[in-house]
């Protein structure tokens, strides 16, 4: 497809313009600062590129064109009504520098969202400030620095982590400055006891885990886990990102965790964009409260002489934590992400355990689909389960290994093949601890005729030939693609020379 | 300790029973609702309690979750309306605050295509062959941030400009620290705005980076004489114009005093470079700046988006995803991410940055916007934007007591005044005259009392600058108490 560079029209084209100010815009700025040259912008008009982004986006596969399995993203739906919410001007046209009394209905939705989110995860205290998961984690770690210098524990200088964790837990502790120890897996996938008991001691700050683990599978042995780590005097720290899977079923704050982030872009809806934006809030136990992210939401009763506000009773107003970390985003957060997610979260209210169950629901009767028949069919033997478990939580995952074994297909081609079937992979080659790994997680919407149409779709596809799958795909907007050589060539701009 | 935040976790949040709710509403989100049993007898189970058994009973959740109850759309969009109606938003009234963020105007087009679900509901281009769209388009965001600020490379977003700040430093520390006289050591402008200052001291404290910070001199420039202490060290980082919108010529200078082997980042205002030198032009190794006036709204501080952009020294060390032109199998142009070596999924704790979530969808309306305006239409947005400040700064110099902070310097978008009244008095009443006069420089410099940055677009209009002056006047002439 061309490229924007293609269009190359007459200077005045594109954006309408403003009505001229005074005749000489340029008299405050001297010569010797100005721009030599104009950048070289595509000059096109709004008929030509509303083509050329619609054709674009033809050429993109997202949720809304097809079931979206990728294993530990939670790809579910997002509502429309939280498109429209945030085009309102309220949220649109707000800037966060504003008074406490120009922006109560945002304050007010802040502060519904922090106890919303702190409730969900049996935490006390929850900032909206971080905007992805990946901030989130590194936000808490930083609390929880601090909360280690301000009790004279600051040569704790280890974190640990599972070898199953999400990448970002490794990368966030050590842009906090920490070492990391990784311990093994057991067996099943599940926390080994021994190996993390020997890895604890006085070094200890931290543990950074996700419950269920990035197998599906639940951590049986959590609690044990945490008072392992909490007697060597080190803190634990969930990492959010499988939360839709237990969501009103059990807690962060009941397994003993001290610090947890979400992700609205999972759990809560918000749309992942292409790769972001995202909102990673975290919510923390009341000791590790004071050094959250400043400002916080925050309200009292309202008194007589306050203006009206939302009406509720309240006045709204940003208040800074006592020995806050201060800022990890320059202004409050996403606020976009966290009003979708409030319009997410006020559809399903207490009910918010039934998205759970579905997710889970949904994941099991997938592995069921998947699983069962392959154990009877002529497909026997082409994978095997990553992780033995009588139920799974909202994902799971398959070792394709048996079939690379039998015809030298890999995991990634059968993820390649499910494209020419309109489906998007789930997601490859994680969990590191299961070789081959293919990890699916159809989430809680997806109607039961998919997920059997997908588990048919699949099982057919491991018994095709080597040769299509080993090519594949055949039908999408291009083959595959040729990764090695983008890295080797690196064209990362247009070349216009 | 003062947080007040405490959630008394077993009560119900305030809210009554909402009347518009009916029985099932809500849940038309889940497709499988009703047909659980069914589910669950083909899987030879018999409730769905059955699926959670796995979890141990001291840690499960018996009671029901003291929330609210669910509502319908409809309910939950008229309370959208009342509460985000109760916000007094910037397009209802003349309004002069920007302090880093732009009131801008987002040509129609952009959200409507940006919006579309192949863009909005898609994950990280993992699989090239059906995310070309976004990919191409990410492309194309990365020529146009080279082409604006004249550097070889650039990524598809970070979170916003002081992440994007924080991440170039350790970026350039990671390429500089080896062979610099001044291992570790990075100096920053001390008029870096405190809150963009909070979040790198928060990603640089761990990593044993010291910041250095570098003097202005008393009419708001920086101290290019104090400058050349930076010589030798990892980087310097300055603000082009700076937190007072001052355009600082001396700026462009900065390499020659600094050396070779110093990185020069610099933060931009992204309109501005329609009038101003590209930093690219005047030996910016990284520039970062805030993407946010072309494509969204301030949104109350998110999502917006970073830019970062950078020399190919820094290619294989920076953070942040990369989109690379490569060929599909039957030899035709096709497009990828590429450089993911660098990145925490494959390298974990070695990563260059934890970033993985960025803000692709923000970028992607930045891209729309920017190739809307074209090269001219960037030029006329700046002009435009320079001319209001301009013309608002000679209307509220003709206020009697209110004066430049730094006389004779030039700006762009903002320009700060000392004022006969405290700023806060001073934005409180103009406030009540329904003015939205700027930002009180003293709730980032406390010494700041009078001080007062007035930020123009270009959206500000003759009318705008004629209530501002007259609120102004007024606000002053009611006298300091």
């Amino acid at each position: 497809m061309t490229t924007l560079f293609g269009f190359n029209g007459a200077p005045s084209s594109g954006w309408s313009q403003p009505v001229p100010i005074r005749e000489d815009p340029l008299s405050g700025i001297p010569m010797s600062a100005r721009r030599a040259s104009l950048p070289r912008w595509p000059r096109a008009s709004e008929p030509e590129l509303v083509r050329h982004y619609t054709l674009l986006s033809q050429r993109n596969f997202g949720i809304d064109t097809g079931f979206y399995p990728l294993g530990s993203c939670t790809m579910k739906h997002n509502p429309r009504l939280n498109e429209r919410i945030v085009q309102m001007p309220g949220i649109d046209r707000i800037h966060p520098l504003q008074p406490d009394h120009q922006v109560q209905g945002l304050l007010s939705i802040y502060y519904e969202m922090q106890e919303m989110l702190a409730i969900c995860a049996g935490m006390d205290a929850v900032t909206l400030q971080p905007v992805a998961g990946a901030q989130g984690e590194f936000t808490a770690i930083r609390c929880i620095q601090e909360y280690h210098r301000s009790n004279d524990q600051a040569h704790r200088d280890k974190v640990i982590v599972p070898d199953s964790a999400h990448g970002t837990n490794p990368a966030s502790a050590s842009m906090c400055g920490y070492d990391i120890i990784e311990i093994p897996s057991g067996q099943d996938g599940r926390i080994d006891l021994e190996a993390l008991k020997s890895a604890v001691g006085d070094d200890t700050a931290a543990m950074m885990i996700t419950n269920p683990s990035t197998l599906g599978v639940f951590e049986r042995d959590i609690a044990e886990a945490a008072s392992i780590v909490h007697e060597a005097g080190g803190q634990m720290y969930y990492d959010g990102a499988n939360f839709n899977a237990i969501l009103g079923k059990t807690d962060p704050g009941r397994m003993g965790f001290d610090a947890v982030h979400y992700n609205l872009h999972k759990t809560f809806s918000q749309p992942h964009g292409g790769g972001g934006p995202g909102s990673g809030p975290i919510g923390v136990k009341s000791h590790l409260s004071e050094f959250l992210p400043s400002p916080l939401a925050a309200r009292r009763e309202r008194d007589e002489n306050d203006p009206l506000g939302v009406d509720d009773g309240y006045w709204y107003f940003w208040e800074e934590p006592g020995s806050t970390i201060g800022k990890v985003q320059q202004w409050n957060g996403n606020a976009g992400a966290v009003v979708r997610a409030w319009a997410f979260y006020r559809r399903y209210g207490h009910e918010l355990e039934r998205m759970s169950e579905h997710a889970v629901l949904n994941a099991n009767y997938l592995r069921h689909k998947i699983t069962k028949p392959a154990s009877i069919g002529n497909q026997a033997g082409a994978f095997t389960e990553g992780a033995p478990a009588s139920v799974v939580k909202h994902e799971f995952t398959l070792n394709m290994t048996p079939l690379k074994e039998q015809n030298g297909v890999t995991a990634k081609d059968v993820a390649k093949r499910l494209l020419d079937y309109g489906y998007m992979a789930p997601t490859l080659y994680f969990p590191q601890i299961v070789p081959e790994c293919l990890m699916f997680e159809p989430t809680e919407t997806e109607s039961k005729e998919v997920l059997d149409k997908f588990a048919t779709d699949f099982l057919e596809i491991l018994s095709e030939d080597a040769d299509t799958l080993k090519t594949a795909p055949h039908t999408t907007f291009v083959k595959r693609v040729d990764e090695v050589l983008a890295a080797r060539q690196l064209i990362l701009k247009y070349p216009f020379e | 300790m003062s947080v007040s935040v405490h959630c008394p976790l077993m009560r119900r949040l305030q809210a009554p029973r909402p009347t518009d709710i009916i029985a099932g509403d809500s849940m038309d989100q889940l497709p499988n609702l009703g047909r659980e049993q069914e589910m669950l007898l083909e899987m030879g189970l018999k409730s769905m309690d059955e699926l959670f058994e796995d979890i141990p009973e001291d840690v499960r959740r018996v009671d029901p979750l003291p929330l609210r109850d669910p509502q319908s759309e409809e309910g939950i969009l008229a309370d959208a309306h009342r509460l985000l109606g109760a916000n007094i938003h910037l397009d209802s009234r003349p309004s002069f605050l920007s302090a880093g963020l732009a009131r801008n105007f987002v040509p129609s087009m952009v959200p409507m295509l940006a919006t579309r679900g192949e863009f909005l509901t898609s994950y990280t281009p993992y699989q090239p062959e059906v995310s070309q769209g976004m990919l191409q388009a990410m492309w194309e965001f990365q020529t146009m941030i080279s082409e604006l600020v004249a550097l070889p490379v650039a990524n598809v977003s970070m979170y916003d400009a002081s992440t994007a700040a924080a991440e170039a430093i350790t970026c350039a520390v990671r390429v500089r620290s080896k062979r610099a006289e001044q291992p570790n050591t990075v100096y920053v402008s001390e008029k870096v705005p405190p809150h963009r200052m909070s979040v790198i001291r928060n990603y640089t404290q761990g990593v044993g980076i010291k910041l250095v910070q570098m003097p202005h001199t008393s009419s708001g420039l920086l101290d290019l004489e104090a400058a050349s202490k930076a010589k030798g060290s990892c980087a310097v980082y300055v603000e082009q114009p700076n937190a007072f919108g001052i355009i600082d010529e001396g700026l462009m200078r900065l390499r020659g005093i600094i050396g070779d082997s110093t990185s020069l980042i610099v933060g931009v205002d992204a309109v501005s470079l329609g009038v101003l030198e590209a930093p690219g032009n005047w030996g910016a190794d990284i520039v970062v700046g805030e993407g946010q006036p072309f494509g969204i709204g301030p949104t109350g501080g998110g999502p917006i988006y970073g830019i970062f952009a950078c020399t190919k020294d820094y290619l294989r060390l920076m953070p942040g995803r990369i989109v690379g032109q490569s060929k599909d199998s039957d030899g035709e142009i096709a497009y990828t991410l590429t450089l993911s070596t660098r990145e925490q999924h494959i390298r974990r704790h070695r990563a260059t940055s934890n970033i993985c979530s960025n803000e692709t969808l923000i970028a992607l309306m930045g891209a729309m916007h920017m190739a809307l305006l074209g090269p001219e239409g960037l030029e006329r947005l700046a002009m435009r934007t320079a001319a209001a400040a301009q013309e608002t700064m000679e209307a509220v110099l003709g206020i009697d007591g209110v004066e430049l902070l730094f006389p004779s310097t030039p700006i762009f978008r903002e320009f700060a005044i000392r004022l006969p009244i405290s700023s806060e008095a001073a934005l409180e009443r103009m406030d009540r005259h329904g003015v939205t006069g700027g930002f009180d420089l003293s709730r980032w410099w406390g010494a700041m009392n009078n001080a007062l940055l007035i930020g123009c677009d270009e959206r500000t209009s003759m009318d705008d600058i004629r209530k501002l002056s007259e609120s102004l006047e007024k606000a002053i002439k009611e006298g300091s108490h």
